[in-house]
Order: C-alpha cells, then sequence, then structure tokens
C-alpha cells in the first residue's frame, strides 16, 4: 500500500503523536547531517576548534536517541498501534539506533581533527577521504529525504548506492596499506585516515539500514539481509 | 477542523467500496470444516450480506471484525441458522457442514444447534443451576443413559470451560447467581456439553470486565484443540490476540480475509488498513 495516511486518524492526538515522532526523527536526522558535515569539514581543514565543537555535540543526539525511544514505547503502551502504523514505530526505534551509531562516527571526525591539528601537516589521501565524504554525504541527505518523503523507490535506489561506497572505502584501504607498508614512519598519521574512512564506510552501512526500514514502512515488506537482485525483484514485484 | 479529515477518509472509503470486487486474500481453505458460497442476506428489502464466499478451517478460530452494520453478526448467525427465527429474514447461498447442506429442507435445526453452538455476548445462563444449565442439552438430545454419565459430562464440560473448581462444591446453586465471567463461562460449558463441532462467539467479552475477558481469551485457546471456533469482537486487539485468520467485513462485503499476523501488521486492502489503524469506525 502506497498510500500512507499517517495523519487521519480519527483521534487528533494519536494524529499528532505520530506526526510529532517524525519530526523528532527527522530533527534528529538533521543534526546527525549537521554533525558527519562539520565533523568532515574540521577533518580535512585540520580544525581543531570545530572538531571539539563536533565532539561537545554528540550528546544531543545521544539524548534524543532516548527520548524518542521513550515516546515509542509510550505509543506502543497507549496506542497498541497496527499496520502501517505499528510498521512506523518500529521504522522509528531501528532507525534512531542507526542515526545515533552515525553520531558516533561523527564524533570520532572531530576527534581525529583535533589529534592531528597538532602534527601542523596534512596527512596523505585526503583528497580521496574528500570524494568518499562526499559520497556518504549525498546517500545520508538522500536517505532522509526518502524517510521525510516515505518514498521507498528512492530509498531503494538509494540503497543500492551502498557498493558503490564499499568499492570507493576498499579501493581507499588498499591505498592507505600499501603506503603504510612502504613507509612506516607515517603508519601512524595513516592509521588515523584509515579509521576515517572506515567511519564513513559505517555511515554508509547505517543509511542503507535506514534506507531498508523505508521500504519496510511503505511496503510491509522486509528486504534486509537480502541481495541487490532480490532487492530489485521486491522493486518489481510492488508495481 | 474534523470534519473535513472525517469527510476525506470517508470519501475514500465510499470509493473504495465502489471499485470492490472481490475479497482480498484466500478465502478457501483445505478440507474445511464449513464451506460458504456466494451467500446474500437480505432483511426484507434491505441487503445485509453480499455475495460472501468463506470457509472456516478445522480447529482455528477465525475472527470476524468490522464497523457496526456490517454483517458481521448476521452472517455468523446465518452459520447455525439463528437467522431462521428472524422473519424478514432471508438467506441465499450455500452453508456446507463438511459437505452436508445446512439449509437443506430436511436439516433438523435443533440438531444442528447442537452441532454448531452459539455463545452469546450477554451471558444467558437458563434459570436453573449450575449443573442443569449444563445437563439440560445433553437430556433432550439423549446423550447421557444414566445419571453417572450426565455427572461426567457435566464435570467435564464445566472443566473444559475452566469453572469446574469455582462451582464443583455448589453445582445445585442457580446458574444466574454467578459473577459475569463465570456466567459466560457456564454458558461455554452449556454448549461444548453438547460435544458440537463448531462454536459461533458473538461478542463473547463484550459485556466483560478485563480480567474475565483474559480468562475467556485463554479458554478459546484451548477449546481450540478440541473445535472450531468462529468470533465476531468489536475489540481488534481481541481478534489479534485469540485468532489464526481474520476476516474484514465491511457494509455486507468481505473486503480481507487473512492469516492474523499479516492482517494486523500488513493488510492488503486499504479499507482494512483503514479500520484497523482507526482512521474509520
Amino acid at each position: 500500500m502506497d498510500n500512507l495516511n499517517l495523519d487521519q486518524h480519527i483521534s487528533h492526538r494519536y494524529n499528532e503523536e505520530l506526526e510529532d515522532l517524525r519530526s523528532r526523527v527527522l530533527n534528529m536526522g538533521g543534526l546527525v547531517e549537521q554533525q558527519v558535515s562539520s565533523g568532515l569539514k574540521a577533518l580535512l581543514e585540520l580544525d581543531s576548534e570545530l572538531g571539539e565543537a563536533v565532539f561537545n555535540s554528540d550528546f544531543e543526539i545521544n539524548a534524543l536517541e532516548v527520548e524518542i525511544d521513550e515516546a515509542c514505547t509510550e505509543i506502543l503502551a497507549r496506542r497498541q498501534p497496527a499496520a502501517s502504523d505499528l510498521r512506523l514505530v518500529m521504522t522509528v526505534i531501528k532507525a534512531i539506533s542507526d542515526l545515533e551509531r552515525i553520531g558516533d562516527e561523527a564524533e570520532k571526525f572531530g576527534k581525529v581533527a583535533m589529534r592531528l591539528s597538532g602534527t601542523g601537516s596534512r596527512p596523505t589521501y585526503f583528497s580521496e577521504l574528500r570524494h568518499l565524504g562526499e559520497h556518504v554525504k549525498s546517500v545520508l541527505r538522500d536517505t532522509l529525504d526518502a524517510f521525510a518523503r516515505m518514498d521507498a523507490e528512492a530509498a531503494l535506489l538509494t540503497a543500492s548506492r551502498d557498493d558503490a561506497i564499499d568499492r570507493e572505502y576498499n579501493s581507499l584501504s588498499r591505498l592507505l596499506i600499501s603506503h603504510m607498508m612502504e613507509d612506516p614512519r607515517e603508519i601512524k598519521s595513516v592509521l588515523e585516515v584509515f579509521w576515517c574512512a572506515r567511519a564513513l564506510e559505517r555511515i554508509g552501512d547505517h543509511a542503507n539500514n535506514i534506507c531498508e526500514y523505508v521500504v519496510y514502512l511503505v511496503k510491509g515488506k522486509d528486504i534486509r539481509h537480502t541481495s541487490q537482485q532480490r532487492k530489485l525483484e521486491s522493486k518489481r514485484d510492488q508495481q | 477542523m474534523t470534519k473535513p479529515v472525517e469527510t476525506s477518509t470517508q470519501d475514500r472509503n465510499s470509493q473504495l467500496l465502489a471499485e470492490f470486487k472481490t475479497t482480498t486474500g484466500d478465502v478457501r481453505v483445505e478440507d474445511p470444516k464449513m464451506r460458504m458460497d456466494n451467500v446474500d442476506v437480505h432483511y426484507g428489502d434491505n441487503q445485509a450480506i453480499y455475495g460472501v464466499d468463506l470457509d472456516l478451517g478445522k480447529n482455528e478460530v477465525l475472527a470476524m471484525i468490522g464497523p457496526s452494520g456490517c454483517g458481521k453478526s448476521t452472517f455468523l448467525r446465518c452459520m447455525n441458522r439463528m437467522n431462521d427465527t428472524v422473519d424478514s429474514c432471508r438467506v441465499s447461498g450455500t452453508f456446507s457442514l463438511e459437505g452436508q447442506d445446512i439449509y437443506a429442507p430436511d436439516q433438523d435445526v435443533v440438531l444442528l444447534r447442537a452441532r454448531i453452538g452459539m455463545v452469546f455476548q450477554k451471558p444467558n445462563p437458563f434459570p436453573k443451576s449450575i449443573y442443569d444449565n449444563v445437563a439440560y442439552g445433553p437430556r433432550i438430545h439423549g446423550l447421557a443413559s444414566s445419571k453417572d454419565e450426565l455427572d461426567h459430562i457435566v464435570e467435564t464440560s464445566l472443566k473444559r470451560a475452566s469453572i469446574w473448581n469455582e462451582v464443583k462444591d455448589r453445582l445445585d446453586a442457580p446458574g444466574t447467581g454467578l459473577s459475569g465471567g463465570q456466567q459466560q463461562r457456564l454458558c461455554i460449558a452449556r454448549t461444548i456439553a453438547v460435544s458440537p463441532e463448531i462454536i459461533l462467539m458473538d461478542e463473547p467479552c463484550s459485556a466483560l470486565d478485563p480480567i474475565a475477558t483474559a480468562s475467556i481469551e485463554e479458554l478459546i485457546d484451548e477449546l481450540r484443540q478440541n473445535f472450531t471456533i468462529a468470533i465476531v469482537t468489536h475489540s481488534m486487539q481481541q481478534a489479534a490476540r485469540v485468532s489464526q485468520r481474520t476476516a474484514y467485513f465491511h457494509l455486507g462485503r468481505l473486503i480481507e480475509l487473512g492469516d492474523t499476523n499479516t492482517i494486523f501488521t500488513n493488510p492488503s486492502h486499504e479499507l482494512t488498513e483503514n479500520y484497523i489503524t482507526g482512521r474509520f469506525g
């Protein structure tokens, strides 16, 4: 069923509760997007001050996760939601966990920025990291957009981009490993880049998870742990 | 502020109903206990049920849900010809109980109602003792050839209805002296005393408190081992708790029928979705 009328309940208060839940998630998503963006900026420009700000802001995201979790529990207890309403609550519970993890990854950028800015030198492979970062930011933005619009097609399309992120990350890791083997003096600083690349790949995975939840929310179909081929088949089945 | 929202869902529902052609989901089961084909019901000139096909599977609990006036109770009452008692009611279509047409002219209706028993919304014990309430059916059907046999039937039925321990020391007490929940369990014992094959329940817990409701629901789950049950309920949560399959009725049409888990997590038809999520009552 594509027509999710989440705001058409006879109970207005119930409408408001569900709408409030959605906006809180979007708010959290916005905050997380900002953290990823600022964290990457801090890292790539070796901006210690910005890095520290990112590091110190993570608690806001954590607090939102707790708050939204509680709101979900209350809705489950009081409303016994069914069908699409139930799927919305389940989706939110899962999505906020992934968003909180993305926040943690962004926090890492801040910490690395603070560490590296002291050294004065720009580590290698920053342009590759920047490129991967832009890719991941774009996927995250499209993921949150798909959730906001409850667009399963957009979510499936965005989910299909995770493979490209993984390939780019693998390619970058190979470069970094070769570099560390060639010049062991650089290992310490190259490892910092490595962990950041890994964090970006993890952000991509979390965004992928959220896309899968959106498909579940809209279509009622659980596509987690299915291959890309089967995801595309499921897309065709629904048409 | 309120009206526009309700109107749009109602308009949408009217549109969906106009487009309705056939039931979504599998109405048929293999080797059904009862098969219902193309059932129409009229009260005078008013049609209450439109072309319903439905199978009742063996040893299942089938829940029938839908808004007030959707015809679910009317349909339930057709299943043991209780609608025969309503003058203006005309039933067409076939109801086959394991291949036997229950509306055949030579069908013994009293015997039918022993095979397909009914439990009503308001507990209605006879103005007799607890013992006689349960013994009445077996007596008139000649199911016991001795007092001992009758005692055994009464005890077994009261045990199966999970009320034996509460009443075993006062079987001579009037049935009407029991609490609401106990009365309903007595009525269930009365129904099962004649060894029915199917038990029809028309909102059996509507008049009961939550604790009595929970014990009846537990009982329904136990009864399923030996009987087939069709239950009409206004409580969607109850339908979700007790049944294996759920049928959604809307203005006399069977809109959707499916596995209860699926109906309550991902129904296929928009009318079903609207009802169970409280967008339409």
